[in-house]
């Protein structure tokens, strides 16, 4: 067992004997080589089904959101960024919530570990930096460093920016060069080519909202893809009312957004839900120097304004 | 066939712009027919939601214009709005749609001349690029 | 049963063939997935898939579907008169379907064929095609279909079943129609029928040998609904679930749709799209009530339904077939294997029982 499981095996087992929380909001281990599974547990027993692996890539500051109870929940850097947008949107208070920070060495991209092997893997083992992974009758140890997530390559925020409670040492923060190379590509395509892109990315949407359901941000009582006085968005698998979707829900996301990755984690047809909302994280730390969540003290940038923002663009 | 008439669909504020665009009625100026005016309360009222769905419906172009900063009736509308309009039409571009069909302009409702001269400058920039095919919504 | 062999050097010609008198589907390899699309010239399904990611039942029932139109435009004749749109029922094969999916097309024909009500668009799709099955030497981690009613090599819905033996298949003919499929692909080269029943007997006993997933389903039938509905692990159980749509759209038993009508211009089409019971919209009243509105009473639905509503009404056995899709893809890792153990095992006099399957 790691350091980081037996510390919030500890701490979530003694929060809830001292009951300075109702519930504790984890992650047990999945039914599956390379899952885990989001948890809620009541009693200090329970706490040893609590683990934490490179696998812990859904962002559970989703199952906060209006809840009245007082809450024990684990975060990692991305998540806490979470946590602190829910406070500033009023989902949920900072004192209802005792946070477990756990400062985050990277979640794993389970397909492209996956793809490095011909069979199904039956078996992921973590040791230090190393994944000891059986596959068929194979078993090969990669670098994990290799494998990280590609928002986790670009993350900039590891470590818990609101906690009670820490799991682990805080880390490091590594200085990336262009944390959005990924958009400079999508940007130095043609226009033709940029829709086309898009084209193919969203061809094998299904519209089953994983990706909208296990992001934090969305929480309208009603989406607007479920309004039907007006109806605004087809319910089909029709190219522009996908399109419509994604690019809507990216937008509302706007100067919200933490890159978590929940969204990509969630999507079941491997859609990299993330080449959405990238452009717009890029455009609000150029024009307002605005990182999601870090700061519970301030308005995110559409809930704001400065009477000196650019328009050269309006006529 | 008859050629498919261009129409681009121009969201004005109620309190300003709109009363630009009456004014302008009034006097008798001329500019592009291609507009199809529709009154919102304020430019901060605007949402993407709106802008995709003018896209969905087949306008070919989108036009949106608000109080002079500083001069919103509700005071703030349109700072908001300033913020959400550049995304959206960055948005629009990433998306691979040209943002030439996407228009914002701060007319107040006594500036009648400038509301003609900017229908006719965005009507000039849109009716040349040809009816939009791309984000419209077709029969199933 | 008549047994022919088709060596793989064969294979493309004899699908080529048939591509003259059936529209083809089959797993195609989709970035990172494998999806049933239909076969255009020169693309042939990939035979040495694991799963697909989503389930066959998209052929004969289609994400989105016109099934009517009209037209709102007065000078048109037969205006305002919802007319049902042309489905193209030329006759389909669909190659290289798994037998846990062709048993799941059983499954939801019980449901779309029935004494009282006939579904056109489903039944005509179903009727006109022909289901060439694959067995699955090597069955994938999620596969539990052995203890769900199914297997790996087993026939139940399939017109052929194909076993893949390295150099060459061995097509086990089944019914008429496969007989058809197969007499225009050509292949008709003749093995011994005993080698050949024992080489697949074998293939067959490995392969159900190499699944360890199992599910227990004995006890369901006898536990009362209102026992397993007032069930006090459904809320704890519950809680991970985000309401989306994966596990329904993945499933092949799964078979709930919705229907819009779309307009544009004066044109009105009536459409069915795939819906799921997961989110609150599904039983969302016009009146405002909902019925199901709380979480924990759609993901009690969905479970109760799969595993004894429906076991209940047709004494078919459960709604699922083992497939494994619904767990290899739910965001959070719901479990029906484990769910199914619960709600089987669970007694409500014997309350510790159930806490120690919960501890899990």
């Amino acid at each position: 067992m790691n350091m980081i499981t037996r510390n919030i095996q500890k701490h979530a087992a003694s929060l809830l004997k001292a009951e300075t929380v109702d519930v504790f909001i984890g992650f047990k281990a999945g039914s599956f080589p390379m899952s885990a599974a989001p948890v809620i547990i009541k009693n200090p027993e329970q706490a040893q089904a609590l683990i934490w692996d490179s696998n812990c890539r859904l962002n559970l500051a989703n199952y906060l959101t209006n809840r009245t109870d007082k809450i024990g929940i684990v975060a990692k850097g991305c998540d806490s960024r979470s946590i602190v947008n829910h406070i500033i949107e009023n989902k949920i208070t900072r004192d209802q919530l005792h946070i477990i920070g756990v400062p985050c060495s990277g979640m794993v991209d389970k397909t492209k570990i996956a793809s490095e092997f011909t069979d199904e893997i039956t078996e992921l083992r973590e040791q230090e930096d190393s994944l000891v992974i059986k596959a068929g009758s194979e078993t090969r140890i990669l670098a994990k460093g290799e494998f990280l997530r590609s928002n986790c390559l670009s993350c900039t925020h590891r470590n818990p920016v609101l906690y009670d409670q820490l799991a682990a040492d805080l880390v490091t923060e590594p200085v990336i060069e262009n944390q959005f190379a990924d958009v400079d590509k999508i940007e130095s395509l043609s226009r033709d080519e940029k829709w086309l892109y898009f084209d193919d990315l969203i061809q094998n949407c299904i519209r089953c909202y994983a990706c909208r359901n296990s992001c934090p941000l969305c929480f309208c009582p009603t989406c607007f893809v479920d309004e039907s006085n007006p109806q605004w968005v087809g319910k089909g698998i029709d190219s522009t009312d996908v399109r419509t979707f994604h690019f809507l829900r990216a937008y509302h996301c706007a100067g919200r957004c933490t890159d978590c990755g929940a969204c990509v984690e969630a999507c079941p047809m491997d859609i990299n839900v993330r080449d959405f909302t990238r452009k717009l994280n890029k455009d609000v730390l150029d024009m307002y120097g605005w990182e999601a969540g870090l700061d519970i003290k301030k308005r995110p940038p559409l809930d704001t304004f400065n009477p000196n923002d650019p328009d050269e663009y309006i006529k | 066939m008859a050629e498919k008439q261009i129409k681009i669909v121009a969201f004005l504020c109620n309190w300003c712009s709109y009363g630009a665009a009456d004014l302008a009625g009034v006097s008798r100026m001329q500019y592009s027919t291609d507009i199809r005016v529709i009154r919102v309360p304020c430019s901060g009222r605007i949402d993407a939601k709106l802008i995709l769905s003018a896209f969905r419906e087949g306008a070919d172009g989108v036009w949106v214009s608000g109080c002079h900063p500083g001069e919103c009736h509700y005071l703030e509308g349109n700072y908001y709005a300033r913020r959400k309009f550049i995304l959206m039409g960055n948005l629009m571009e990433h998306m691979g749609i040209d943002k030439d069909r996407l228009h914002f302009s701060w007319i107040s409702s006594a500036e009648a001349t400038k509301f003609a001269k900017v229908a006719q400058e965005v009507a000039d920039t849109i009716v040349p690029m040809g009816p939009s095919d791309r984000f419209v919504k077709r029969a199933v | 049963m008549e047994i022919i062999k088709i060596k793989k050097t064969a294979w493309p010609g004899g699908i080529d063939k048939a591509r003259e008198t059936y529209h083809l589907f089959g797993p195609v390899k989709d970035k990172s997935c494998h999806i049933f699309r239909p076969l255009e010239n020169n693309i042939y399904p990939d035979m040495e898939y694991t799963s697909s990611t989503l389930s066959p039942k998209s052929v004969l029932f289609p994400q989105t579907q016109k099934i009517l139109e009209t037209s709102v435009d007065e000078s048109e004749k037969n205006h305002h008169i919802l007319t049902p749109v042309k489905q193209d029922n030329t006759p389909k094969a669909v190659i290289g379907i798994r037998p846990c999916d062709a048993k799941a097309m059983q499954l939801v024909k019980l449901n779309f064929d029935t004494k009282d009500y006939r579904d056109p668009y489903w039944c005509d799709a179903y009727e006109s095609s022909t289901f060439i099955g694959l067995a699955a030497n090597t069955p994938s981690i999620f596969d539990f279909s052995t203890s769900a009613g199914s297997g790996p090599f087993e026939e139940d819905g399939l017109d052929v079943l194909l076993v893949d033996c390295k150099d060459h298949y061995l097509a086990k003919v089944i019914t008429e129609k496969g007989k058809s499929f197969l007499n225009t692909t050509g292949f008709n080269e003749s093995t011994d029928q005993n080698k050949a029943d024992q080489i697949i007997k074998d293939l067959k006993t490995c392969a159900e040998g190499i699944i360890n997933s199992s599910i227990r389903t004995e006890n369901l039938k006898e536990k009362t609904v209102l026992d397993l509905y007032n069930a006090p692990f459904w809320e704890d159980l519950a809680f991970s679930c985000i309401s989306c749509g994966t596990c329904a759209y993945v499933c092949p038993t799964c078979w709930c749709f919705d229907i819009q009508d779309e307009t544009r211009g004066s044109l009105v089409t009536r459409i069915r799209n795939w819906d799921t019971c997961m989110p609150p919209l599904f039983t969302q009243h016009a009146s405002g009530h909902n019925p199901r509105g709380e979480k924990t009473q759609r993901v009690r639905q969905r479970f109760m339904h799969k595993l004894k509503y429906f076991e209940d009404k047709y004494d078919q056995g459960i709604m699922c077939i083992g497939c494994g899709r619904c767990v290899e893809k739910c965001p959070v890792n719901i479990d029906i294997r484990d769910i199914c153990n619960l709600m089987n095992a669970y007694e409500p006099e014997k309350e510790s029982a159930v806490s120690k399957l919960r501890e899990k």
